[in-house]
């Protein structure tokens, strides 16, 4: 046959087909003659046939065989392999089970772990070139304060002299209550100017978005509904456009409807217009969010950030008062989204890749051991005339089935994975993460499959490579068990595994001592039974201090009496709201300090009674009263911190402070008494100086309440205390209705779902390594039945048999524990900024987790030394 | 004929049967079979599980081409024959089996 036309062949399929049917023919033909012949010579025509396809063998098999010497058609080969494997793999069925089991379980952790990692970190965000699109916000270096929020001015200032930007829009929390229509409603909104959503190229899917000139003369009441709650409230109705709803008591009108699952920024459910407000846009106040702004093509974000770093040291020039140390902050807008999402989840992923790589090595010990059990079929076939790389390759493709096998095992385990990762965000899953098994990840899965199938198969298959059958009998004959180079190689594996595992259990060792050091962390304040939910008044009714005040005052003290309620009370913000104001500070009399060197304090607005409500003790002077309501001479309580710092531990009582440089207008404060210290930033941030005002002397819309109670579950009140709210004011609902036990869980829930995730991880890794490692001290003992025979006959105690064996295994373990050891203490350093009170390389945990494995180590072989005990010296003779 | 009678080939020994058989003339795969079992006065039994690879691993080699083609008993049937370069081939095989033979006869034959 010419070159030309094999290979033409070979692009053919059909062609190939019929060269299966003409070699189908050949062999059928020659059972047939066989017959024939055996007739002539007088055998009868049935048991004929039966001897000549009996002298002929499998048809099936020796068309197989057939096939072997045309190598070039290696995708028939391939498939004539993967039959072969699959009905090789199907005579051993523990074998496999467990095999497909490892490496399915591998894999489908795996895979959920990149599934989300993709959905977090890879996936582009659902905006219109979202690689384009930069956070903005303020940062003073000096002062360390990064993410902060920017004033108009500075907002303003950029957008005339930016040339990398194509666009700035910006953007602010906000809230309002709905009303009309039903009962009112507390919604956490945004307000962004008019060209955010379409910078962001997002269009409504109903009605229209804001246009140019609606952000103030008589324009600005328009609304923007996210589909969530036009569905919800408004049952999808299409001709709620262009009605009039009711926000904070004034008429709004829809015009417009935010696609499905659209959230701004994270959980906003209606949006307005920006409004250019001059109390709010005063020059040096930082009063807004941030800024979003999308980069001309072709502009990188070093330019962007080159160009804003020129601006802003343009205004700290020309505005040294305001911008003096200030700067703009850019952030990718992904980062800014799932920052801080990235360093857990690549830990995740390389804890999960630690438990693929012990489920790798378990499969390939097993196969190792099945391997042994081989060695005369391989060694038969290498023999007549299959070559190394033939069996080699025959090996492979058993493993890559298993592989496959395991990765379909693990894609559906991975399918509930995602489903169940989807359900670890606190308050859903985010609309800008997509969660889900993609193309990408299935193509991930896929190369799992072929990278695991090759990690385990090789190993075994290059043993296997190497037999000769000499030596293959010999050893049989001598009963002599496997060679000493496969036993070495498994226990090479064993010793990988017990290391691995060891790195694993003390990067999860260390993260769950800091997820448990965050829950210890002495708050500072009364958790048991406290409530706390905000109320705002509407601004058309509650325009004068005096019917804030008189309003609060009646609401407090009727809550007070509610039953269960032990103490009532409000401040602007609870600890953990992130409401945390912090501004330099100025005691009367002292020198100005250098720069940078500031003393920085959080300043909220507080009701009488807070402490006490909050169980926070007084150690010095007096708490607020509601005499203390003098705006232009209040008094102020500060806490131990500030004394600390201010005062090196001074008698603070009666001096004077104010916010700002000893010249700023707000007025001087006096401090009247000195509270404990108690947390109010989010864990794992430290408590600083703080100075508490007297909330009436201000008195603001908005303040967030606070009730100690003597209920198990103090949601139980809200019925009353909304009952309550309604008579008093039906335009105020409560709202971030919460108990201080839930705030906790909430701000911590990232730390401990990476603390339980990672424990599951080490606890899955212990169990694969110890099942591997009781695995190869139960082959050996099962290989040295002989040998322990001949030991007890020859008077060897029970004693030294178990110790013999125990011994083996601890090798093993305490080998794999100490280089485990060498690379954890490389390992946990890059955990170090998750960590909490913890250090990297905690002594506890680095003497307490190989304590545990060794342990585990010495039951997994003491099981099968208890076993080798047993043996009979006559059993284990005859054996032979 | 009992089992113990029959010789197995040895590695290698097949291929110069088969091109032996087929410098005779062209055959069917059981007609090898049949040929050299005769030939050889029923002692060497070729397994057919080793003859179709053999045949086809020759055929790869391009030391015979089969084509079908009627065969003696009239039916169709793909037939075996010996290319050119078969031909050298088996002049080399033939003598590298006799210095092989020669050399292990001498070895059995010393006293």
């Amino acid at each position: 046959m010419s070159w030309w036309s094999r290979s033409r062949e070979q692009l053919r399929p059909s062609a190939r087909r019929s060269r299966y049917g003409e070699m189908d023919e050949e062999m059928r033909q020659h059972v047939e003659l066989e017959a024939e012949d055996l007739v002539r010579r007088g055998v009868p025509a049935d048991e004929a046939r039966r001897r000549a396809r009996l002298a002929f063998g499998s048809v099936e098999s020796y068309r197989e065989e057939g096939w072997e010497a045309r190598r070039s058609l290696w995708l028939d080969d391939l498939a004539r392999d993967l039959r072969y494997s699959v009905r090789t793999l199907r005579r051993s069925p523990a074998f496999t089970v467990m095999a497909v089991l490892c490496v399915g379980l591998g894999i489908g952790v795996t895979t959920t772990i990149f599934a989300v990692v993709e959905g977090v970190l890879l996936r582009p965000l659902p905006y219109a070139r979202a690689e384009q699109l930069v956070s903005i916000y303020a940062a003073n270096p000096l002062r360390d304060m990064r993410g902060v929020n920017i004033s108009r001015f500075d907002f303003d200032s950029w957008q005339q002299q930016s040339k990398t930007f194509a666009q700035l829009g910006m953007w602010s929390w906000s809230n309002m209550t709905l009303s009309g229509g039903g009962e009112a409603e507390r919604l956490e909104t945004a307000d962004v100017t008019t060209n955010l959503f379409p910078l962001l190229g997002v269009a409504p899917v109903l009605g229209r978005g804001f246009v140019a000139g609606e952000d103030g003369g008589g324009r600005e009441h328009v609304l923007l509904l996210s589909w969530g709650l036009w569905q919800r409230r408004f049952a999808g109705d299409r001709t709620i456009l262009g009605k009039p709803v009711e926000v904070d008591g004034v008429p709004y009108t829809v015009v417009g409807v935010m696609p499905e699952r659209f959230a701004f920024p994270q959980t906003g459910q209606a949006w307005r217009p920006l409004v250019r407000d001059p109390q709010n846009d005063s020059h040096g106040n930082r009063f807004y969010a941030g800024a979003i702004g999308r980069l001309r093509d072709g502009v990188t974000q070093e330019a962007a950030r080159a160009e804003m770093k020129r601006i802003s040291n343009d205004l700290a020039r020309a505005f040294p008062a305001d911008n003096l140390n200030w700067e703009a902050e850019l952030v990718p807008l992904r980062e800014d989204l799932v920052g801080n999402l990235r360093r857990p989840l690549l830990v995740l992923l390389a804890a999960v890749g630690c438990v693929l790589l012990i489920a790798c090595a378990n499969v390939a010990n097993l196969s190792l051991v099945r391997a042994a059990a081989r060695r005369r079929e391989l060694a038969m076939r290498s023999t007549i005339g299959a070559g190394r790389g033939r069996v080699l390759r025959q090996l492979l493709t058993e493993s890559l089935t298993l592989a496959a096998a395991g990765a379909l095992l693990g894609g559906a385990l991975a399918v509930g994975g995602v489903r169940l990762a989807g359900r670890a965000f606190p308050q859903g899953v985010p609309f800008y993460v997509t969660l889900g098994v993609d193309g990408r990840v299935l193509a991930f899965v896929a190369v799992l499959a072929v990278a695991t199938g090759a990690l385990f198969g090789l190993l075994p298959a290059w043993r296997a490579g190497n037999l000769e059958l000499g030596s293959v009998l010999r050893e049989d004959t001598a009963g002599a068990g496997e060679g000493r180079r496969r036993a070495r190689t498994r226990a090479a594996l064993v010793v990988a595994e017990v290391a691995l595992s060891l790195v694993l259990m003390t990067g999860a060792g260390l993260l769950v001592k800091s997820y448990f050091a965050l829950v210890g962390t002495d708050l500072g304040f009364h958790q048991r039974g406290m409530l706390s939910f905000r109320v705002t008044l509407p601004s058309a009714r509650y325009g004068e201090r005096a019917q804030r005040v008189a309003f609060y005052d009646e609401l407090l003290a009727r809550l007070g009496a509610l039953p269960g309620v032990e103490a009532a009370s409000a401040a602007q913000g609870t600890p953990f709201s992130g409401w945390d104001v912090q501004g330099g500070i100025s005691i009367e009399g002292r020198p100005a300090p250098p720069p940078g060197q500031d003393l920085d304090a959080l300043y909220q607005n507080v009701e009488p009674g807070f402490f006490r409500a909050m169980g926070v003790p007084l150690v010095r002077g007096r708490g607020l009263t509601i005499h203390d309501d003098d705006p232009d001479a209040p008094m102020v309580v500060v806490n131990e911190s500030f004394v600390r710092e201010g005062f090196h531990g001074a008698d603070p009582i009666g001096a004077r402070l104010k916010i700002g440089d000893q010249t700023s207008e707000d007025p001087w404060a006096t401090i009247v008494g000195v509270v404990r210290d108690y947390r109010h930033f989010r864990l794992p941030q430290p408590m600083g100086p703080a100075i508490y005002y007297p909330m009436r002397a201000w008195s603001s819309r908005t303040e967030t309440i606070v009730l100690r109670t003597r209920l198990e579950d103090p949601t139980t009140l809200m019925p009353a205390v909304r009952d309550l709210l309604r008579s008093l004011e039906p335009d105020a609902p409560p709202y971030r209705i919460e108990t201080f036990e839930e705030t906790v869980a909430r701000m911590l829930w990232r730390q401990r779902l990476q603390g339980q995730t990672l424990g599951l991880f080490a606890a899955l890794a212990l169990l694969l390594s110890v099942v591997g490692l009781y695995g190869v001290v139960a082959y050996s003992v099962a290989q040295r039945r002989r040998e322990i025979g001949v030991r007890v006959a020859l008077g060897a105690t029970r004693r030294q048999v178990v110790g013999a064996i125990v011994g083996q295994g601890a090798r093993l373990a305490l080998r794999g524990i100490a280089i485990g050891l060498l690379v954890a203490l490389f390992a946990t350093r890059l955990l170090a900024d998750l960590l909490y009170e913890v250090r990297p390389h905690d002594l506890a945990t680095f003497v307490g987790i190989p304590l545990l494995l060794a342990a585990v180590a010495l039951v997994a072989s003491w099981l099968p030394a208890m076993a080798a005990a047993k043996v009979a010296p006559q059993a284990a003779l005859r054996a032979e | 004929m009992s089992d113990q009678d029959r010789a197995d080939l040895l590695q290698g020994s097949l291929d110069l049967l088969i091109l032996k058989t087929l410098l005779l003339e062209p055959l069917h795969g059981w007609g090898i079979s049949k040929r050299i079992r005769q030939l050889s006065a029923d002692v060497l039994q070729v397994n057919q599980g080793s003859l179709y690879p053999a045949l086809y691993r020759l055929e790869e080699k391009e030391w015979i081409a089969a084509e079908w083609g009627v065969s003696p008993e009239g039916r169709r049937a793909k037939l075996y024959r010996l290319t050119a370069k078969g031909r050298r081939r088996f002049a080399e095989e033939r003598d590298g089996w006799r210095l092989f033979s020669g050399a292990v006869e001498r070895v059995l034959a010393a006293t």
